[in-house]
């Protein structure tokens, strides 16, 4: 079973309704035009973990996100992927996406791109250009 | 006989406990004396359960419980005089009503319940004991909330293995559910989400019924105990009006009071947790009286009572109170850069600061209107900080059997908080998860834990009119661990936590560096991290003014908060120019204890299908 269908038969018998789920964070407003207008940037880099950073407006959605890396050793082959939950805020017209990239080597250059996901892994659309960094 | 036998081998052990005590602990063994000289019988205590190396408990343990013993009787007093003073309600209607004064009378009920030391085997502990009204219905201990974190059961010196959390506003969470759109958790009571609600709807009347039962708080070993002491309750006519004539007419046998002060988990009893013996008519009673307990305390947690609604912001938002110019830089730092607000819910509809760098926040109009008019700053979800372990936890030191016989946690420092990971995967030190369905989920749910409400997070006795350092200050501790001791650092933490990170454990920051302040140790759980938080570029002023927001959701503003006065002990304070650690920033790094090197988490923990992913926990 697929997780989306795995989500959708937990939901089917996850119970009776609360009244009080009305005041769970609403589902963002996409912003007219999503792009990324920050980055992606380096936020911090050890010898085998990186944090990278970017902003883009709010792509809306489940206040349940995730940013994503693609990144690789060769730029034709970002098979590698990192991604790292943040929250959308519904009432912000921007949204930061923080992703820890982990188990890198020592003295490295690595090449990655940058996506976005919501909480059922569809794609944001937003993706960045290949960037490059390379580990101290 | 097997009772002689039992004080007999108490006799004994005393004596040998007591001497090993005196000789490696600060504790006095007059912290023995369970009496309280109220006309109540009291029974004999066991011997200690003392696993703890020196310096775990803090020293002022036994005058402490005593202390908070005696403000709990207080107030049992009080709501006795409250109930006596409260026009009995009318029966009438159909469905039938307590018309008039119903609600109130379910309110008492649910007090005169929250602070009776009956409800424990050595009639020494209530529920108030680890959740008092000047603290925020929270920890009631300084010097518990500065070192081992969780409090002393009724069999001292048990103990939990997580904070207590507040009562104020657990009674809006919505019973446990996967909200499939969003692909999360929602809603239950308890840091792990465990007390779910199915059964009665509330999760915050689940979550009633668990310390009763658990063997490090009050630790009765059969739910059917509480309908038993309830049966000799001075407001036994109280429950009988409220849940009806007759409802405590249970025929128990003999030999109930000797299994009601045998605390869980003693190896007398095996793997039965319904050690009395009762016709099935009556065990369907007692639950009955098991979910009325649960429920009556539900009312009064919901009761202006507990939940007040009574703070400057709320005076704010009617118009009534002005925010002070960094009260209300604090909110919109709260709600704008440092985006609290995505999870501590304000109740707002739009949000006043362009995005960062530009971001000014600060500055800005609050132009947004109130989409809810008692906000509860919280999105009833669960999150993974990445906080540090706490070496100081009591639960890591249970590793040998007590008296009964039992060991709370036989993989001392092998033990792992993955919280409502856990729990969806029924593991040890939780509850069994009342739907498989959501088991697939545990490897995303490792290391989450409850977003409380912001609010009262501040909230302090009036004596000691604040949480921070110099003080005087009332010593609480925040998150699942009691890891964070200020709102300072809880803020610190929130704005630098990927600043600051240093591949070490708690208690071993690198020479040149201060934990808390520019060092931060790795997460316990480093599955899930969230990051919407770990470097929200907050100045040190702004961190303040943020703290100075957290400070106006304290409830008692607009009114007396009920109880607030009850607190007889001493507030905590200190002399930043001679004290290094008399800094908001640095409050508690003194009680700083090196974590020993860690075993690898325990197989019962980490071994249990679905495994945590993607990668294992260390």
């Amino acid at each position: 079973m697929n997780r989306l269908l795995l989500m959708l038969a937990v939901a089917a018998t996850a119970g009776p309704a609360n009244p009080v789920s009305a005041q769970f964070v609403p589902s963002s407003k996409k912003a007219a035009h999503v792009r990324i207008f920050k980055g992606p940037e380096l936020e911090s880099a050890t010898e085998n973990l990186t944090i990278i950073r970017w902003i883009s407006d709010n792509p809306g959605g489940s206040p349940e996100h995730f940013g994503v890396v693609h990144y690789g050793k060769d730029p034709k082959d970002l098979s590698q992927t990192a991604k790292s939950h943040i929250r959308l805020n519904p009432t912000h017209s921007y949204t930061e996406f923080r992703v820890r990239v982990d188990g890198l080597a020592p003295k490295t250059t690595y090449y990655y791109k940058v996506d976005s996901a919501d909480a059922h892994g569809a794609s944001d659309g937003v993706i960045s250009p290949i960037n490059a960094f390379t580990t101290p | 006989m097997k009772r002689r036998k039992l004080a007999a081998l108490w006799a004994v052990l005393v004596t040998v406990v007591a001497a090993l005590l005196v000789s490696s602990q600060t504790v006095p063994v007059s912290a023995q004396n369970h009496g309280h000289g109220n006309g109540v019988r009291e029974v004999p205590p066991p011997p200690f359960y003392n696993p703890y190396p020196p310096g775990i408990l803090p020293p002022d343990l036994p005058q402490e419980i005593e202390r908070v013993r005696r403000e709990v009787r207080f107030i049992e007093n009080e709501a006795l005089a409250q109930w006596q003073a409260l026009t009995p309600p009318t029966l009438t209607g159909q469905p039938p009503i307590l018309a008039h004064t119903g609600q109130r009378a379910n309110v008492l009920l649910g007090k005169l319940m929250n602070f009776d030391e009956n409800i424990s085997p050595f009639k020494n502990r209530a529920c108030g004991f680890c959740h008092m009204p000047y603290a925020g219905f929270s920890g009631s201990i300084p010097s518990v909330n500065l070192t081992m974190i969780a409090y002393p059961g009724s069999f001292q010196f048990r103990a939990g293995k997580r904070t207590a959390q507040r009562y104020t506003y657990s009674p809006n969470f919505p019973v446990l559910n996967f909200n499939a759109a969003q692909a999360a958790f929602f809603g239950g009571n308890f840091w792990d989400s465990r007390a779910t609600g199915y059964l009665l709807g509330s999760p915050d009347a689940n979550q009633a019924q668990g310390p009763p039962v658990d063997t490090q708080e009050h630790a009765l070993p059969d739910t059917a105990c509480i309908a038993f002491r309830l049966t000799t309750a001075a407001y036994r006519p109280l429950f009988e009006t409220v849940w009806g004539a007759g409802s405590l007419d249970i025929k128990f046998p003999h030999n109930t009071e000797g299994i009601c002060e045998t605390p869980g988990g003693a190896s007398v009893f095996g793997t039965n947790t319904m050690p009395i013996q009762l016709s099935p008519d009556d065990r369907a009673k007692a639950n009955n009286v098991f979910d009325h307990w649960g429920e009556s305390l539900d009312q009064y947690e919901a009761s202006p009572d507990v939940s007040a609604f009574s703070s400057k912001f709320d005076a704010f938002l009617h118009n009534d109170y002005t925010l002070t110019p960094d009260e209300m830089a604090g909110y919109n730092l709260f709600r704008g850069k440092a985006n609290c607000n995505s999870c501590h819910l304000d109740g707002r509809s739009t949000a006043p600061t362009p995005p960062p760098p530009e971001g000014t926040a600060p500055n800005s109009e609050d132009t947004g209107a109130a989409a809810n008019a008692r906000p509860l700053f919280t999105c009833f979800g669960s999150a993974n900080l990445g906080l540090p372990l706490n070496p100081r936890d009591a639960i890591y030191y249970q590793d040998k059997p007590d008296f009964f016989g039992f060991t709370a946690n036989p993989y001392g420092f092998g033990f792992r908080d993955l919280g409502l990971g856990t729990f969806l995967r029924s593991g040890p030190g939780s509850w069994p998860s009342p739907n498989d369905d959501w088991t697939p989920f545990a490897p995303t749910s490792d290391g989450q834990m409850q977003t409380s409400t912001a609010r009262n997070a501040a909230l302090v006795p009036p004596q000691c009119p604040t949480t921070e350092a110099p003080g005087p200050y009332f010593q609480k501790e925040f998150f699942h661990n009691g890891y964070i001791k200020s709102l300072k650092q809880l803020v610190h933490f929130y704005n630098t936590r990927d600043v600051y990170p240093f591949p070490v454990t708690s208690g071993n920051c690198p020479a040149g560096k201060t934990e808390k302040v520019d060092c931060w140790p790795m997460p316990e759980v480093p599955n899930n991290l969230d990051m919407t938080i770990g470097k929200l570029g907050l100045t040190d002023t702004e961190e303040n003014q943020i703290v100075a927001f957290l400070q106006t959701l304290t409830d008692g503003f607009t009114r007396p908060y009920p109880d607030i006065n009850t607190f007889t002990g001493m507030c905590m304070a200190c002399n930043p120019a001679t004290d290094p650690n008399c800094s908001p920033s640095r409050q508690g790094n003194g009680f700083l204890i090196p974590t020993p090197p860690l075993p690898p988490c325990a197989s019962a923990i980490c071994g249990v299908a679905p495994l945590p992913g993607p990668k294992p926990i260390p």
